[in-house]
């Protein structure tokens, strides 16, 4: 990468090189940042919140303990931005509610705190849909987030603001998190990378719940590499959240760089080309990238899976039941301080009864056994599609019910494996297309690897989106 | 679905709703009968021929909290 090259396209890795060389400062790339979302958040609405004092201090300190020689890891002085539902001592994290308008946590989520420790920089707080769940919605207290490749359409959610904001270059990283594709819908729609870990890879205390036992933290990212290296930051076992899984941290980039020599991959085809809603250019995307890997080196045979809608009908059974018992109280109390949305999918978790949440996780056993010691005991990974459908217009959802979403995400927080969203293309109309890369549980290096290696091939990811700016920045 | 059929989906719902102590606003009801209906035919593709052992996902195990003790 040269030397004039615009800072908001120096990778995590290149960022980090420039920094401890001492040419280029943290105060440097993250003012260039500060420009950036000045000048483009207003068409975008991505930040609730832009903690500009606390960048540039979190800035300086970096700068100068990198030139004395302390060195904190991967993103020492890189900036970040988190979802709204991470917990952030003494700065305001709404949920993108009314509920929560006021709320100022006293303490850090772990994944903040491990930012800090990590060195890195705050860039600010970020739109999601309300509490995680609802969206997109205009009647809060911050309007949704807009998506780049064209602002009249939807980023996808609940992670809105982190897909809007990796996507027109405002900062390489940003924490979302994924209870049904909440990580892989805003980085399909957006074209970003995202990656939803292992249940238990990244500790969830401190993020806002939705679903205590299909939530995932993980990040949206401009590349793989920078998937990578924000995972080394924030993965980790935490006693104290219950499903952290207390084993060690994997060099998350250990396989990047290397070709698919020796994989085996499973295609399930009819598992989103038989859908009703699938465009016949996302299905020739997901079968070019297919192609693509097998040139790469790998085996790729295609699979039967269990009946999508089995996955979805015993991960969104979970889902609801989960949100509204978190809800309940405010549910039956405030309903209009709810935008109505997020009010409307909550309230369906009424009317879930203890036996059908108790098939729900018998089923989950069962899905889960088929992915882990039938498809995952043959193959190294999984791919599949991410969406359906390329990003819809925000005016084709109806105004008094829901939309219903096309993506193909929840079957992998049913399972718990962790999966891949990465760009394939785009749709005719210019909006971007993309695929899921599910693997093994805990081997996302094996998923990154290949992330890694299809996204070199390919170039997809090169493209930014034409967004208008008043000034060069 | 027939208007007969609605009319049942939407009496089941109002005695959910009742049992559970909410009072929904009326402009917000449509958008909930329409996501009962869908969750219902949700919960009758979890009832999958298995055997009286099939156990959940997440069964209650004490490991979680010996391991999560404060020290």
């Amino acid at each position: 990468m040269s030397a004039s090259q615009a800072l908001h396209e120096l990778s995590i890795a290149e960022a980090g090189r420039r920094l401890r060389a001492g040419t280029l400062s943290s105060v440097t790339l993250t003012q260039h940042c500060l420009s950036r979302i000045a000048a483009l958040d207003p068409l975008l609405h991505a930040f609730v919140l832009v903690t500009r004092e606390r960048a540039l201090a979190d800035a300086d300190r970096a700068d100068r303990e990198l030139k004395a020689g302390v060195d904190k890891g991967a993103m020492h002085g890189v900036p970040y931005a988190l979802k709204d539902i991470y917990a952030t001592a003494g700065i305001r994290t709404t949920c993108h509610s009314k509920l929560l308008i006021d709320n100022v946590p006293a303490e850090d989520a772990v994944v903040e705190a491990k930012f800090k420790a990590g060195g890195a920089v705050l860039l600010g707080k970020l739109a999601t849909h309300e509490f995680a769940l609802g969206g997109p919605s205009f009647d809060l207290p911050f309007p949704p987030a807009r998506n780049p490749w064209n602002l009249e359409h939807f980023t996808g959610g609940s992670s809105s603001g982190s897909g809007a904001v990796v996507a027109a270059g405002l900062v390489r990283t940003a924490m979302g998190s994924d209870t049904g594709g909440s990580i892989r819908g805003p980085a399909f729609y957006c074209g970003t990378v995202g990656l939803k870990p292992t249940y238990g890879l990244v500790s969830r205390r401190g993020v806002f719940p939705l679903s205590y036992t299909l939530d995932h933290c993980g990040p949206l990212t401009w590349t793989v590499e920078d998937a990578a290296l924000t995972m080394q930051v924030i993965a980790g076992y935490d006693a104290l959240d219950p499903a952290s899984a207390d084993i060690p941290v994997p060099q998350f980039a250990s396989g990047l760089g290397q070709d698919l020599a020796g994989l085996k991959l499973a295609y399930p085809r009819s598992f989103f080309a038989r859908q009703e809603d699938v465009t016949a250019e996302v299905v020739a995307s997901l079968d070019a990238a297919a192609q693509q890997i097998a040139n790469l080196g790998a085996k790729v045979e295609e699979v039967e899976l269990a009946d999508f809608e089995l996955f979805n009908a015993c991960g969104r059974v979970i889902l609801i039941a989960e949100a509204y018992a978190i809800h309940e109280k405010n549910l039956l109390t405030r309903p209009l301080d709810y935008a109505r949305y997020t009010y409307q999918r909550m309230m369906v978790g009424a009317t879930i009864s203890a036996a059908d949440l108790t098939q729900a996780f018998r089923l989950r056993r069962e899905l889960a056994a088929i992915i882990n010691t039938h498809i995952l005991a043959t193959y190294d990974a999984i791919i599949t599609a991410n969406g359906l459908t390329p990003a819809p217009r925000f005016d084709e959802f109806p105004a008094d019910v829901p939309p219903k979403m096309t993506l193909q995400t929840m079957p992998f927080n049913v399972t718990g494996n962790p999966a891949l969203a990465i760009p394939t293309g785009f749709a005719k109309n210019g909006l971007p297309l993309g695929m899921q890369i599910v693997g093994r549980a805990f081997d996302e290096p094996t998923v990154l690897r290949i992330g890694a290696a299809y996204e070199a091939a390919s170039g997809s990811i090169k493209k930014r989106p034409a967004l208008e700016l008043p000034i060069a920045v | 679905m027939s208007t007969e059929e609605d009319a049942v989906l939407e009496r089941e719902f109002d005695a959910l709703m009742a049992k559970a102590g909410a009072k929904v606003p009326a402009d917000r009801k449509a958008g909930i009968v329409a996501g009962y209906k869908d969750i219902k035919r949700m919960t009758a593709l979890l009832r999958q021929p298995r055997t009286e052992a099939a156990e959940p996902s997440n069964i209650y195990s004490l490991t979680g909290f010996r391991r999560s003790r404060q020290p």
